[in-house]
């Protein structure tokens, strides 16, 4: 147990800092208040640090057939999140900010941000104790830490009313996700007698796949399938994404996905990349279920991501699409431990390499604003229109977009490439030839909407007169936003050149211990695992 | 070790309760359609047949304060909930073990949590009546 605690420092760090944040932004005085956002970096930053030391000590640091995936997980989560909370500047209390500058009395009621931030750090919490679960009531508490305050933050983000239409849906289809792999989880506890998840490895290698565990294993992914936007769970992404202000929307694009995978690998872990002819696949029933999803939530998402004409809802389609190329990564397995054979080490590098581009995307849209015909709440710059001769109006902003742009399409020398080619090799090495053709194709697909964003960037002329009424300006926190799209880009060319590292510490954490039958006998001691706590009363 | 049961035949009883259960309540409705008296009337449309008559409607503001109260309450009431089993097995454990120690910490940090909510309700003015 002492053990247990060991490895949830990161947490708890970050737990704290949660609590002092939520009292700072409460502070009558300004300069407390701002404090939130630093305090909040700072929290993070020493939750990294203290993953990075855990991760360095050696040995295994979890308790599932994956256990060097904690440290990893953490490490990528401190890192993105340091992006994503500098993201998060400007966006919360503009209005009442602005109102207490001229004057009015500062109210504790009115205000959000401490609240804001708060919710922030609770998710990122939630998404470091998803990376630490060792048993499914650990999990399933850790995913829904991680999906609740988003849920908030979505209908917090802007007090425009698609906004809280796009928090509406979140929730009720989140509700739905969560409803679904709880009960897959029930069934997975029915099935195969335990909720540690090291000794259900043990259970189904000895036993193999019963009737109930397979069901069980079918409704968590379905459920999980939420978390990660993937077909048939994507229906909420574009509207979501669109709703939500830019920020959030990035948010939205690492945080959940990130706790979808890690959960899914757990549970797959689980179940073992030891069936199947070959002796290293999923169950029968499972890698059709995951070989269909991966197909067609890439193929969805790269279709429909054509069709739009707003770049919130190309960047949430590429999400979908971005989640079935990993999901090839996910059915591919441990392989054979390499980096060019292991399709968990290609995962944890896709999704480390994503979360910096995709927060890089969205910091671009997140630099700009138009006023708005109402005189309401400014609008966002979303539609291709807006963007066109970006790179004549706002040279850096439009270099910027063009990089991380061609990084999540793939192209050769940047981060999207290195990420994209292990997905490649794994799936191959795995025998699914098919897939890995599908996912070819639509990586093919994908360049055409990529491309037209660089185009409307770079190539086109800007519309209209330069500083007419409607177009757009800077956001007042247009330098801290900058600033993360130039460490997103940063980011992007400088994994690029460090990815033989990268690569190194992902084949690391992706380190997978095939369970062997249980190594003692599983009888009604371990099914109530109670570990050592007296919980009798005294016999009095 | 299986806990569920993989044989169809023993869900049989499931599905019996389940249809008696679905019988049950769609012959009551069909029942009462077929048997019951039907006598309707402007008197019988009242909120409240029995001759207590409305007063206002029901949608009404309320103060927001009472959520909030309500909210605070919440936090202390969980709290209490969880008091009562840990002191129950907190007398169980050894005196001087380290399990002892670690019990302590756990439910100290739960309080440490709980007086942040505390503090946040305080600083956003959920106790001030005025």
């Amino acid at each position: 147990m002492a053990a247990k605690i060991a490895l949830i420092w990161p947490e708890i760090a970050l737990f704290i800092t949660t609590c002092l944040v939520m009292l700072l932004g409460l502070s009558p005085n300004k300069q407390w208040r701002s404090l939130c956002l630093p305090a909040s970096m700072v929290g993070l930053t020493v939750a990294g640090v203290l993953a990075a030391m855990g991760m360095g000590v050696g040995g295994p640091v979890g308790d599932t057939p994956l256990p060097y995936l904690p440290g990893f997980i953490k490490v990528t989560v401190a890192g993105v999140g340091l992006l994503l909370l500098l993201l998060q500047a400007g966006l919360i209390d503009r209005r009442e900010e602005a109102l207490i500058a001229s004057g009015r009395a500062f109210s504790a009621l009115r205000t959000n941000r401490a609240e804001y931030f708060a919710l922030v750090l609770f998710s990122l919490t939630g998404l470091m104790l998803c990376a630490s679960a060792g048993d499914l009531i650990w999990l399933f508490l850790a995913l829904e830490l991680t999906s609740l305050p988003t849920y908030v933050m979505v209908a917090m983000s802007s007090s425009r009313n698609r906004a809280q239409e796009a928090g509406v849906k979140y929730f009720y289809l989140g509700a739905l996700g969560a409803a679904t792999f709880l009960y897959g989880f029930v069934m997975l506890y029915g099935g195969t007698g335990t909720l540690q998840l090291a000794t259900m490895a043990e259970v189904i290698a000895a036993e193999g796949v019963n009737t109930i565990t397979m069901a069980g294993l079918l409704l968590s992914v379905l459920g999980l399938a939420f978390k990660i936007a993937a077909v048939p769970m994507h229906f909420y992404t574009a509207d979501v994404y669109q709703g939500a202000a830019a920020p959030v929307s990035a948010f939205l694009a690492f945080v959940p996905k990130t706790a979808g995978f890690v959960a899914l690998l757990l549970i797959c872990s689980a179940v073992g990349w030891t069936h199947g002819e070959s002796g290293n696949a999923l169950p029968e029933a499972l890698r059709i279920m995951l070989w269909v999803m991966a197909a067609v939530t890439m193929t969805v998402g790269n279709v429909l991501a054509i069709l739009q004409n707003s770049i919130k809802r190309v960047l949430a389609y590429s999400s979908i699409a971005h989640s079935g190329y990993m999901l090839v990564g996910l059915l591919a397995g441990p392989g054979d431990g390499t980096f060019g054979g292991s399709g968990v080490s290609a995962v944890l590098f896709y999704l480390a390499a994503y979360g910096v581009m995709n927060t890089g995307a969205f910091a671009v849209i997140a630099c700009l604003e138009r006023k708005a015909a109402d005189r309401g709440e400014p609008m966002e710059v979303e539609d291709f229109d807006d963007l066109r001769g970006l790179w004549k109006r706002e040279p850096a902003l439009g270099v910027l977009l063009a990089i991380v742009t061609l990084s999540l399409l793939g192209f050769p020398p940047l981060l999207g490439f290195m990420a994209k080619l292990p997905l490649f090799t794994s799936g191959i090495s795995a025998g699914e030839i098919a897939l890995v053709v599908v996912l070819g194709l639509n990586s093919a697909i994908a360049a055409y909407y990529y491309l037209r964003i660089v185009k409307a960037a770079m190539i086109d002329d800007p519309r209209g007169e330069p500083g007419a009424a409607d177009s757009a300006v800077h956001h007042p926190a247009y330098n801290l936003r900058l600033v993360t799209g130039l460490c997103s880009a940063l980011g992007v060319v400088a994994l690029a050149i460090l990815a033989g590292q990268l690569a190194e510490r992902v084949t690391e954490a992706s380190g997978y211990i095939a369970p062997v039958g249980p190594s003692q006998p599983v009888g009604s001691a371990t099914v109530l695992e109670t570990e050592t706590l007296p919980v009798q009363l005294p016999m009095t | 070790m299986l806990l569920g049961v993989t044989d169809p035949v023993a869900y049989l009883p499931l599905a019996v309760i389940l249809m008696a259960a679905i019988g049950f309540s769609v012959m009551n409705l069909v029942l009462t359609r077929i048997l019951g008296p039907n006598r309707a009337g402007e008197t019988k449309a009242l909120t409240y047949e029995s001759g207590m008559e409305a007063v206002g409607t029901a949608r009404k503001r309320f103060n927001v304060r009472f959520y909030l109260i309500a909210m605070v309450f919440l936090v202390f009431d969980v709290e209490v909930v969880f008091l009562y089993p840990w002191a129950a097995t907190f007398a169980n454990l050894e005196v001087g073990s380290d399990d002892r120690l670690l019990w302590l910490a756990r439910i100290l940090f739960f309080l440490f949590t709980t007086i942040v909510a505390f503090l946040y309700g305080l600083r956003k003015g959920v106790f001030r009546f005025d």
